[in-house]
């Protein structure tokens, strides 16, 4: 999923200066999950705001919604009218979802109100971690189902580095060597003689590198 | 002075907490109980606060009392990112308190009532 957090309440009290009427509104899905943009956050950061304009005197009107998906038009339309009677949005989506909003409502004012942060899973209650940037061209097949482009702090395709000490990164001694990782997973599943092979440079064209990506199925156009 | 008192059920008797509390034109104390103090989550405090409460007590079981096993331990950590959201918010800290019950009774609660008005006036 992807992970976000909330911005601080200085920072969105900043950005929502001068504006009167504000729509806050949260996504049912990946935010949701990770406890920072589904319909509980937007109560909890719309009361935050609240209390902070009744402090400051700002003279914020709050109105608080969630949808099922910002990053679908068939729930974007869910909240058109409630879109339409705000002055601006606060999108408590990650990154695509305030984009998508923004680009249906030209006229809208649409803001973060989180901070995308990575595509990650739930590790334990309260602890998520970064496991996929991404790149477009996937080698987990190769690494034993571990990333080393994201998970190596180095993103080594041919480590390791050597600088670990014990199973810890040395730049991160918080985190695991994900090339530790890799041969211990690789050794589990009689798999090591894929570390025998040289890996070439990574092509990042498939990423960001060559610029926004689009993916086109024909087969699902008419 | 306007004062929130939440409070698990299971750790204090909702009759003497209100014979030993009064409210005058000074203070107002409304009191909410909970099925366990577990049950609180960052709004409701928060809800409080916007709703003109000057200060917020959670009243939670004792260590390895709570007959829900860790509600009490979820009630601290909640009130304690209650507390720092007040003073991103602006209100400063000090204003969301945890009481963690003791052997003394609603005396515990009623002396820390009367702190927490101290400190907030």
């Amino acid at each position: 999923m992807i992970v976000a957090e909330r911005k601080t309440i200085p920072e969105l009290v900043e950005i929502l200066n001068g504006h009167k009427k504000i729509l806050v509104l949260g996504c049912g899905t990946c935010v949701t999950v990770c406890l920072a943009g589904g319909e509980r956050e937007v109560s909890i950061i719309s009361s935050a705001l609240r209390i902070a304009s009744n402090i400051r005197k700002l003279d914020f009107e709050i109105e608080e919604l969630t949808i099922e998906r910002q990053c679908d038009n068939v729930f974007i339309e869910q909240a058109t009218e409630a879109i339409e009677r705000n002055d601006v949005v606060l999108s408590l989506g990650c990154g695509a979802g305030v984009q998508a909003i923004a680009e249906r409502f030209l006229e809208k004012p649409v803001y973060a109100g989180l901070n995308t942060e990575f595509i990650g899973v739930l590790e334990e209650r309260g602890i998520w971690t970064e496991k996929c940037a991404a790149c477009g061209a996937c080698v987990l097949h190769q690494y034993g189902g571990i990333c080393p482009i994201t998970r190596c702090a180095k993103h080594m395709l041919n480590g390791p580095c050597g600088g670990s000490r014990e199973d810890r990164c040395e730049v991160r001694p918080d985190r695991p060597c994900a090339w530790q990782l890799i041969y211990q997973r690789l050794k589990g599943i009689g798999q090591l003689d894929r570390l025998k092979k040289i890996a070439p440079p990574k092509n990042w064209e498939t990423s960001l590198d060559g610029g926004c990506r689009v993916i086109i199925r024909e087969d699902h156009r008419i | 002075m306007n004062i929130c008192i939440f409070y698990c059920s299971n750790s204090l008797d909702a009759n003497a907490l209100k014979q030993n509390i009064s409210n005058n034109e000074k203070d107002e104390v409304n009191t909410v109980s909970l099925p366990c103090s577990g049950k609180v989550n960052l709004l409701y405090l928060l809800k409080a606060f916007e709703n003109g409460a000057d200060g917020v007590i959670l009243v939670t079981c004792g260590q390895n009392e709570c007959h829900f096993l860790e509600g009490n331990l979820r009630a601290k950590k909640r009130a304690e990112a209650v507390d720092s959201m007040l003073e991103e918010i602006g209100l400063g800290k000090g204003r969301m308190i945890v009481i963690r019950k003791n052997n003394e009774g609603i005396k515990q609660i009623t002396t820390a009532l009367e702190q927490l008005k101290k400190d907030l006036s």
